[in-house]
């Protein structure tokens, strides 16, 4: 059957926590008024039940009404005051038993539809409990999986980043090579005196070699 | 020491050497002028349409039940940045320049003064090579040089 052809069928549009939202408040009302739960849970077959009853308590009332008139005329008192009590009384416990049948039916049939109401809110709450869970865990995967999207979105950026930093540092990562290799050698200075003569050095020098 | 004449000491070390430290000073300078390079690209990866999904899924729970969703992102509108979608502090930090600038201008001209100008390429008035020398340990004796 289409969706769309019984109005009471679940829409498949609807999403998890519409369903859950909806059996719930559904099943609240049952409980916050079970009367009305149980009158709309009532067997649309039962006034049937009851009517074919009464044919039955009225045809078995004429039968004996039959037998007690057959009785009344074989006895030659057919129509009199003690025929008319005895009919009365027939009457009488017919009635009674057709209302007692027919309370019976009544009575059997609301408990049946009270329990079928309470019996379907309870289902309710199972369905509107499935569909929470089914909703939270979609939910879940859905999140987890968009999670681990922005993750590798995020390595990526961070990896850009790392690729501009080394570029934007290259100069300094370029000296400091420099200077690696600067202080890897050994010792390079060294000290070299130097003199530069003087007048009197020359004048001693002179009177040297005279 | 000898009377009338004059006796220096001079460190030495080898030419490729003394070239080599030379140019390590030079570039240090150089470097010492670098102004900040700021990043202006994401920085943070914006939500995923999987993950922007399951909010406006969790808005619509919310309201399946008669409670408020709170719709809508407080976040900024993310960059593209080479392909990667993400929030940026770019504008954060422009706007704390701006702030600094706003209140304490002395200070960012201050801090700026040290480097280049990131535009123009004017040495800043702080820079190594503007700040003022006055030599007074060269040695006496023999020139250096390369």
């Amino acid at each position: 059957m289409a969706g769309g052809a019984n109005p009471a069928m679940v829409q498949p549009i609807a999403n998890p926590y519409q369903r859950a939202s909806g059996a719930n408040m559904q099943a609240l009302n049952t409980y916050a008024n079970p009367a009305a739960a149980a009158a709309n849970m009532m067997n649309p077959y039962n006034q049937q039940v009851v009517d074919a009853t009464l044919r039955d308590v009225g045809s078995a009332a004429l039968i004996g009404q039959n037998q007690l008139d057959a009785q009344a005329e074989a006895a030659g008192a057919f129509g009199g005051s003690r025929h008319g009590i005895a009919q009365a009384e027939a009457l009488k416990g017919y009635q009674q038993q057709a209302l007692d049948k027919v309370g019976a039916l009544r009575q059997q049939g609301y408990n049946q539809a009270m329990g079928n109401a309470f019996t379907a809110a309870q289902g309710l709450q199972g369905a509107g409990q499935q569909a929470f869970n089914m909703g939270n865990q979609l939910q879940q995967n859905q999140m987890a999986q968009g999670a681990m999207q922005q993750q590798m979105m995020q390595n990526l950026i961070n990896m850009g980043k790392q690729q501009y930093a080394g570029f934007t540092g290259q100069p300094s990562q370029n000296l400091n090579t420099m200077l690696s290799a600067i202080s890897a050698q050994p010792t390079m200075a060294g000290q070299e005196r130097s003199f530069q003569p003087g007048l009197f050095n020359y004048l001693q020098l002179a009177a040297g070699m005279a | 020491m000898a009377k009338g004449g004059r006796e220096s000491t001079d460190t030495t070390m080898p030419k490729f050497f003394e070239t080599a430290l030379q140019q390590s000073v030079g570039m240090g300078q150089d470097l010492a002028a670098m102004p900040y390079t700021e990043y202006r690209g994401a920085d943070i990866a914006a939500f995923s349409p999987m993950q922007e999904a399951a909010f406006r899924n969790q808005q619509d729970a919310m309201a399946a039940f008669g409670m408020q969703g709170g719709q809508g992102s407080y976040l900024p509108t993310p960059v593209n940045t080479g392909g990667a979608i993400g929030y940026s502090s770019a504008p954060v930090y422009d706007a704390a320049r701006a702030n600094l600038e706003a209140s304490s201008p002395a200070t960012a001209d201050y801090i700026s003064s040290f480097g280049i100008d990131p535009v123009t390429g004017a040495v800043g008035s702080r820079a190594p090579d503007r700040q003022p020398v006055s030599l007074e340990m060269t040695s006496a004796g023999r020139k250096g040089g390369k």
